[in-house]
């Protein structure tokens, strides 16, 4: 199709689109005074994010992503922030602190980063020009998680016991009598 | 085994997700409070994740290992988002506030 007398494809659209909604909503997410407010733009763009992993043809990561990320980390973000501010007290809204020197420590980390981008030649060489059409799906991961990769994935799971047992032990009052 | 008919090159993906990521940087040095800080870096751990899926998906001969690191990174965030908002709700226990820079009690 033809936008602006570019000749485009549906998936670019899409990038464009899905790009814009991520970017647009994590700068949100860092600048919003309103802590709460920041968080829920936070699951903005997680979800642009699993839109992103759909144009990578990767559907199952998608799903994980809006389950775990959107779902749960979001959740839990929010459910802290109604934990650790009193909503109607100063305080609940934060100030940007520093903004020009870390705006400038970015921009030249992104300068560097994108350098490195447009201008390596190992990025030609080792990519195709689209992604991969092969059977990457549930399947796959499914096999590579349970045979090359199993003792990662059994460490992984002690890690997330480990990681549950011990938030519930910090987070536990330790004296009842107080607030 | 791949086909370009997507029009959209790595390069596209990689600066995404580089942009992400310096989104991230400017939040987690602007912010004071713990939770945002947070947010921050949930944003870098995900533009970290956009450069393994896409070279995971882009490679000439193209790899499972891309989606299986990203779920790895995702199981860790939720660990550490875990562990870290207790610790910020045990720390507002104790002294009402969660400003990173005013907290001292953990120093020695």
């Amino acid at each position: 199709m033809t936008i602006l007398g570019f000749q485009v494809t549906g998936y670019q659209v899409a990038f464009v689109v899905l790009a814009g909604i991520t970017l647009g909503s994590a700068a949100l997410v860092v600048l919003m005074p309103n802590i709460l407010r920041a968080a829920l733009f936070l699951g903005l763009t997680l979800l642009g994010v699993a839109g992103l992993y759909v144009l990578m043809n990767a559907p199952f990561l998608a799903a994980v992503q809006v389950m775990i990320y959107v779902g749960a980390v979001t959740t839990m973000i929010i459910l802290a922030v109604f934990l650790s501010h009193r909503v109607m007290q100063v305080g609940f809204t934060q100030a940007i602190h520093n903004p020009v020197f870390a705006f400038a420590a970015a921009a030249v980390m992104f300068i560097f980063l994108f350098m490195t981008v447009a201008n390596s030649l190992w990025v030609k060489d080792i990519c195709a020009a689209g992604p991969a059409n092969t059977d990457v799906g549930v399947h796959a991961v499914a096999y590579a998680l349970l045979q090359p990769y199993v003792f990662p994935f059994e460490m992984a799971s002690l890690v997330l016991l480990v990681a549950l047992i011990g938030a519930v032990v910090i987070a536990k009052e330790d004296r009842p009598g107080e607030p | 085994m791949s086909h370009s008919a997507y029009g959209i090159p790595i390069s596209w993906f990689l600066t995404v997700g580089a942009l992400l990521f310096c989104i991230g940087l400017f939040g987690m040095m602007v912010r004071r409070s713990a939770i945002g800080m947070l947010l921050s870096i949930e944003l870098m751990l995900n533009a970290a994740n956009i450069n393994l899926l896409a070279f995971g998906s882009y490679l000439r001969v193209p790899t499972i290992a891309g989606q299986v690191f990203a779920i790895f990174v995702i199981t860790l965030a939720a660990a550490e988002a875990a562990i870290g908002l207790a610790i910020i709700i045990n720390i507002y226990r104790l002294e009402l506030h969660i400003e990173a820079d005013k907290i001292t009690s953990m120093k020695f």
